[in-house]
């Protein structure tokens, strides 16, 4: 029997960058093909995958896109979605959030949410993960070979933590993450690629948890982001909740009783509203109809569009405030907007568009569709850093100030939001104490003057300074924010020149050390998927080897053998078949062996007999075959 | 870098980090071609090739900045060597640092008086706006007790109080702008000339400076109340 070799995927590593929209209600992978860049879909033309993930415990499988979505109304609590809203933040930061999802948060959650599914703990950076690696195969079994690399868009107004979450997640799904690429910035690529004239562009992007606005200045191919902003706490999933309080209230005081506890029905007002939020995107009505309980009792209810647009009219508002403030970091007037571009599928919604409209005094693009759009740009930017083409370059911005604690906890700004990146600042520290030997360092994101308002990036201590009386030393510390919008820190002893070794601890996030870890038990999934692969090819094989069994035993068999080996072969083939109604491979490849080798003998002798042309016109060589 | 920077010492001015080869371009080698690591001493103006003079050619700063971004940026370097790909890193971050204090008038000469070895102009208020001050502090006053009382007239009195002090404000930060544009020809006309009085110059745009960051600061205040 020939031994089989399994790679993970037996498929070459490939050279293609693709381009990643991790959202927070779908995900999607595109590529640039020679005719510009293209969403890849699967078999049924679906671009989409919805962002959800589900652990089957019992079984011990991954569940993760449409699959898992079907798992949202029957088992609410172990499928996890809207993840996004959790990476890169610890459950202190998101107690609203954690309490319009039904999903068991586990107990050491201040630095990094780990989600409950079964007896197993996911932190976010994970659940991302699956989704990525869904991603991956999808792309990898498009182009016949192994993708690993990739370019993967995260909201403007992401900050460092969320930038890394995102980042780790690439690096569990096994990617190379070259970039990570601001999605309004990829969405004016999208839109702007082929245009030639020099323009002053806004991206304003509402998707499922964000909201973000760019403006950007295109010229010469260089799209050059003059400002951003955001709120990444803003976006479809608010809208949907607002639709459900909406029912839930109503519920409540018609049946006299809260069913805001109670998943199942939860996650059916969930997609309820959701169905009912896009109804009203095209129509002036929509119905919503909802069975409550085992006694078949129904809620039914028409909503017109006006009373949507009152239930969501503070949401769209608060959208306004960081354009303005987008447009004054710019220091652009609204009139000075030459085109506005909608991203997000929020911005279906009409009066999204029509608020966008009267604040920029343009009707927006439309064109693209605003679910794909930034995947789209994201195959451009990943075209560029694989080295296809040199006609662009994205420069794009920090969204928010970095600055360090200061004496009586005020926050000194280093790099101003707004940078173009990368961006550098160097700082001098020094001893307070005569004999101090080391200093400690906060750094921090955001753009208020005291610590407690800002968010905490890391903190650090530069260590083994040589005693000496205080204000003598003399440290530099630098900062650096790459292009992916991450920070990393340096230091150096400004007499000796020595390098500082720092030891930076992320204040949320994982460590270098829970990311091995998690390498690790991904690899336990991986193990889960080849484990797949080789149970089909097991059966397979096993199928044939039966059917050439079968067919001897059935045949000549009794010119060659006696009852007894009759028996012993006819139980082998039975052991075996019970062996492949099972998911152990190596049971069945033992058990092909036992009848491989029970059925030797006869084989051969069906063989010897073909051989000397004796007796009859047989063919041994499909028992010898096994 | 370890192996850049020992080259570097043997050859401080324009000798190659990978190659022997010397050149002009302070940027890559004419040799080899390759993006050299950042020297220490290179200041913003130097960077992008201008002289340390205050009235610049915006247009033409961009023109450079951009021409140097497509130089200089990461995306082009993804295959590059680790010491190529950090060079790329650093000289790009120098550019943006340096081009975010060029292209602004207030930060570029901020930034000439700290290489011309002044230290960081300090909010000072100027000597004939003390008494405004005060008389602005209690306009604030008086309208958060406006606010606090609710009589209408009595806030749309306070406020237009305050919106003309803030005019007033305005108007006197354009004063300082004026003055300033004129001193930033004379500092150029200075270095061109090497007239020794140019350290002059440089004082009284220190002087104007910290009041202008006072001012600012007062009408920030005022916006905040408003």
């Amino acid at each position: 029997m020939p031994v089989i070799e399994l790679s993970l995927s037996g498929r070459p590593k490939s050279a293609r960058v693709v381009g990643i929209d991790l959202g927070t209600t779908n995900s999607l992978v595109a590529y640039m093909s020679d005719s510009g860049p293209e969403v890849i879909r699967d078999e049924s033309g679906n671009a989409l995958v919805p962002s959800i993930v589900y652990f089957d415990y019992e079984q011990d499988r991954l569940l993760v896109g449409e699959e898992a979505r079907d798992r949202l109304i029957t088992e609410p609590r172990k499928a996890i979605y809207s993840v996004k809203r959790f990476m890169g933040r610890g459950s202190a930061d998101v107690q609203e959030d954690l309490s319009l999802v039904p999903f068991e948060i586990a107990p050491d959650s201040e630095q990094v949410i780990g989600f409950k599914m079964g007896d197993r703990v996911f932190t976010s950076p994970e659940i991302s993960a699956f989704i990525l690696r869904d991603l991956r195969r999808r792309a990898s079994q498009f182009f016949g070979e192994e993708v690993t690399q990739a370019v993967i868009t995260v909201p403007a107004y992401f900050n460092d933590a969320q930038r890394q979450a995102t980042k780790d997640a690439g690096h569990l799904a096994g990617l190379d993450v070259l970039r990570i690429v601001n999605e309004p910035t990829a969405a004016s690529l999208a839109y702007g690629v082929d245009k030639k004239e020099e323009a002053i562009v806004a991206v304003y992007d509402l998707g499922g948890g964000t909201f973000d606005v760019s403006i950007l200045k295109l010229k010469d191919g260089i799209f050059e982001v003059l400002a951003t902003n955001g709120d990444t706490h803003l976006g479809g999933d608010d809208i949907d909740n607002q639709l459900i309080s909406l029912i839930l209230n109503e519920l409540e005081s018609g049946f006299g009783k809260s069913f805001s506890k109670d998943p199942s029905v939860f996650q059916a007002i969930r997609k309820l509203s959701v169905q009912a939020k896009h109804q009203l995107s095209n129509s002036d009505q929509a119905s919503l109809e909802i069975e409550i309980g085992d006694a078949g009792e129904r809620y039914t209810r028409t909503i017109t569009r006006d009373e949507f647009q009152k239930l969501i009219h503070d949401l769209v508002e608060r959208t306004l405030a960081p354009c303005k403030q987008a447009l004054k970091d710019a220091g652009l007037s609204p009139g000075q907007i030459d085109e506005v571009i909608m991203v997000g599928g929020s911005t279906r919604i009409p009066l999204v568009r029509r608020k966008v409209e009267e604040l920029f005094k343009r009707e927006p693009h439309v064109e693209l569709n605003p679910d794909e759009v930034v995947a789209l740009g994201a195959a451009i930017q990943a075209d560029v850093l694989s080295g296809g083409r040199r006609d662009l370059l994205l420069l794009d911005v920090t969204p928010l100030s970095l600055g360090i604690e200061t004496m009586g906890g005020v926050v000194a700004k280093i790099i101003n939001r707004n940078s173009t990146i990368p961006a550098s600042a160097a700082e001098i520290f020094t001893t307070w104490v005569d004999n101090q030997t080391g200093i400690d360092v906060h750094v921090l994101q955001g753009e208020r003057e005291l610590v407690e308002d800002c968010r905490s990036l890391a903190k650090f201590t530069l260590k083994g300074i040589p005693p000496q009386p205080a204000g003598l030393p003399r440290i530099e510390v630098k900062f650096l924010i790459d292009a992916n919008g991450i920070l990393t820190v340096s230091a150096s002893d400004l007499r000796t020149r020595a390098q500082q070794s720092i030891e930076v601890k992320p204040s949320y996030g994982l460590s270098d050390e829970q990311i091995e870890k998690m390498l690790l038990d991904s690899f336990e999934f991986a193990e889960e998927d080849i484990r797949k692969r080789q149970l089909i090819e097991a059966r397979n094989e096993a199928e044939t080897l039966i059917r050439a069994a079968e067919k001897a035993l059935s045949g000549d068999a009794h010119a060659f053998i006696d009852a007894d080996e009759r028996t012993t072969i006819q139980r082998a083939v039975d052991d075996l078949r019970s062996a492949m109604g099972g998911d152990d491979h190596h049971l069945i490849r033992d058990r092909m062996k036992t009848l491989d080798d029970s059925s030797r003998h006869l084989a051969e002798q069906m063989m010897d007999s073909a051989l000397l042309g004796a007796l009859k016109d047989r063919k041994a060589s499909e028992v010898a075959e096994g | 870098m370890v192996t850049a920077d020992t080259k570097m010492d043997k050859q401080p001015e324009h000798g190659c980090a990978y190659c022997e080869a010397q050149s002009d371009d302070p940027h890559f080698c004419s040799g080899c071609g390759k993006i050299q690591p950042v020297r220490d001493d290179s200041d913003f103006f130097t960077f992008f090739g201008l002289p340390r003079k205050l009235v610049i050619d915006e247009s033409a700063l961009e023109s450079t900045f951009y021409k140097l971004s497509r130089q200089f940026h990461p995306d082009y370097f993804m295959g590059a060597s680790e010491p190529e790909r950090e060079a790329s890193m650093q000289r790009s971050s120098l550019l943006n640092d340096a081009y975010r204090t060029l292209r602004d008038r207030i930060r570029r000469v901020s930034y000439l008086l700290t290489l011309e070895g002044y230290k960081e102009a300090e909010k000072k208020a100027p000597p004939d706006l003390l008494e405004e001050v005060f008389e602005l502090n209690m306009q604030i006053e008086e309208l958060k007790e406006a606010k606090g009382s609710g009589d209408d007239a009595d806030l749309a009195q306070a406020r237009s109080a305050l919106e003309d002090a803030l005019a007033g404000l305005k108007e006197k930060l354009a004063s300082i702008d004026r003055k300033l544009a004129i001193l930033f020809q004379d500092w150029d006309r200075a270095v061109d000339s090497g007239d020794p009085a140019k350290k002059a110059v440089l004082d009284r745009i220190s002087e104007l400076l910290s009041h202008r960051s006072y001012i600012n600061h007062l009408v920030n205040s005022v916006l905040e109340e408003l």
